[in-house]
């Protein structure tokens, strides 16, 4: 088991937006700016390494035919817990990334990667596993929140980019519901042209 | 059967052992996250009414489904200078929620959008420092949109957030008045209209 090979193929190979296309609803609503991208992709990160910690570590004593329900018994208590903790100890960073928490709970990358990886394989691989697919997942929203707020608003992370006249008059509809669509479907056949598969 | 028994008590015992945690750490946070959450709605009330002692919370409207919490804000010689509360409405993606000032005749002195989540670079411009202005100086019947023939101008490209907010003020300034209204002018502070449980 090649550690580095486990981390690394989040970001291209098997990246979880574009080529494991998991976690749509979450990319779709959140990548509006750049700034929401990154809050939602590192708070799913590190629900994801440590929910695939926890799922490896007790992997032997879940039977199989009821291993998705003891899953989602497990990420949703963590997320609650991550939830109360920031809550109460990080006001500043509650505040930024407060609202992607309960999301976090819908998000199927964390499903997927506990029944697809976690639950097979042990705790350290399962790790390089979370973190690789959680800054693949990072990574993703980055792309397609910085061209959306760039078309839709002129700026990148709340900074003007774009000369003031197109700031006026933005292209709106990259930030609102079918930009989602378009630039996600973009770049879903950028990476398929790119992995060789058209 | 003896099989689904099994499965039941290990889907069971995970359960318990998730609560117990969850109870666990909900007993370990709450208090803090609620102290959080009153010094943010304190600090907010102290940007919009500078200045003041407040004295509160006090209920309008108990029991009813508009009930608002409001505090009076006295200056040094104990004369009521304003009213601050938080109105709150449904914008287009998320509950915005405004900490307003009020004069004594019930026009805006200030508010600041203290919570929302709507869609960058249009309502959630909503925070941006050029917004709060809009409502300076307004009474109840000023609060409605430019659109729909009131002195708010709206932020371009998000009216619906613009009137969430206008409305949800309107309303909870409209509840002000009647509370404010109906009350004996010399209110003792042990007279004090105790918080009917959780803050708005």
């Amino acid at each position: 088991m090649n550690l580095l090979k486990e981390f690394t193929k989040g970001f291209v190979k098997e990246n979880p937006t574009f080529v494991l296309v998991l976690g749509m609803c979450p990319t779709l609503a959140t990548t509006t700016s750049l700034k929401n991208a990154l809050g939602m992709g590192i708070a799913a990160t590190f629900v994801l390494v440590c929910s695939n910690m926890i799922i490896s570590l007790i992997k032997n004593v879940t039977p199989s035919n009821i291993r998705i329900p003891i899953y989602v018994v497990v990420i949703a208590a963590f997320v609650s817990i991550v939830d109360m903790a920031m809550a109460a100890y990080t006001p500043p960073l509650y505040k930024a990334l407060g609202i992607f928490i309960p999301l976090i709970v819908v998000n199927c990358i964390i499903l997927g990667r506990a029944e697809a990886f976690a639950g097979k394989y042990g705790f350290f691989p399962s790790a390089a596993d979370g973190l690789g697919m959680g800054l693949g997942f990072t990574l993703a929203l980055s792309v397609i929140s910085t061209i959306r707020e760039l078309l839709g608003t002129g700026q990148i992370y709340g900074m003007d980019v774009l000369p003031k006249s197109y700031i006026a008059s933005p292209m709106l509809a990259a930030v609102l519901v079918p930009g989602a669509f378009f630039t996600l479907g973009f770049l879903m056949a950028l990476v398929k042209i790119l992995r060789k598969e058209v | 059967m003896k099989e689904i028994l099994k499965l039941g008590i290990i889907l069971f015992l995970f359960c318990a052992i998730g609560s117990g945690v969850l109870a666990f750490v909900n007993k370990m946070t709450k208090d803090k996250i609620a102290e959080n959450k009153k010094k943010t709605e304190a600090d907010a009330r102290k940007e919009v009414l500078p200045n003041v002692t407040f004295d509160g919370p006090f209920t309008a409207d108990a029991g009813k489904p508009d009930s608002l919490q409001y505090f009076i804000g006295k200056d040094q010689k104990g004369a009521i200078v304003g009213y601050t509360f938080i109105a709150s409405g449904r914008g287009y993606s998320s509950t915005v929620r405004t900490m307003v000032a009020a004069d004594q005749a019930f026009q805006i002195l200030k508010i600041k959008v203290i919570d929302q989540n709507e869609t960058p670079g249009l309502g959630a411009n909503s925070s941006k420092d050029n917004f709060p202005p809009r409502f300076e100086k307004m009474g109840i019947s000023d609060l409605v949109v430019d659109k729909d023939g009131g002195k708010i101008k709206s932020i371009t490209g998000s009216t619906i957030t613009t009137r969430a907010i206008t409305k949800s003020i309107r309303n909870a300034l409209t509840v002000l008045k009647g509370a404010v209204e109906t009350t004996p002018k010399q209110v003792a502070p042990t007279e004090k209209l105790v918080a009917s449980g959780g803050s708005l």
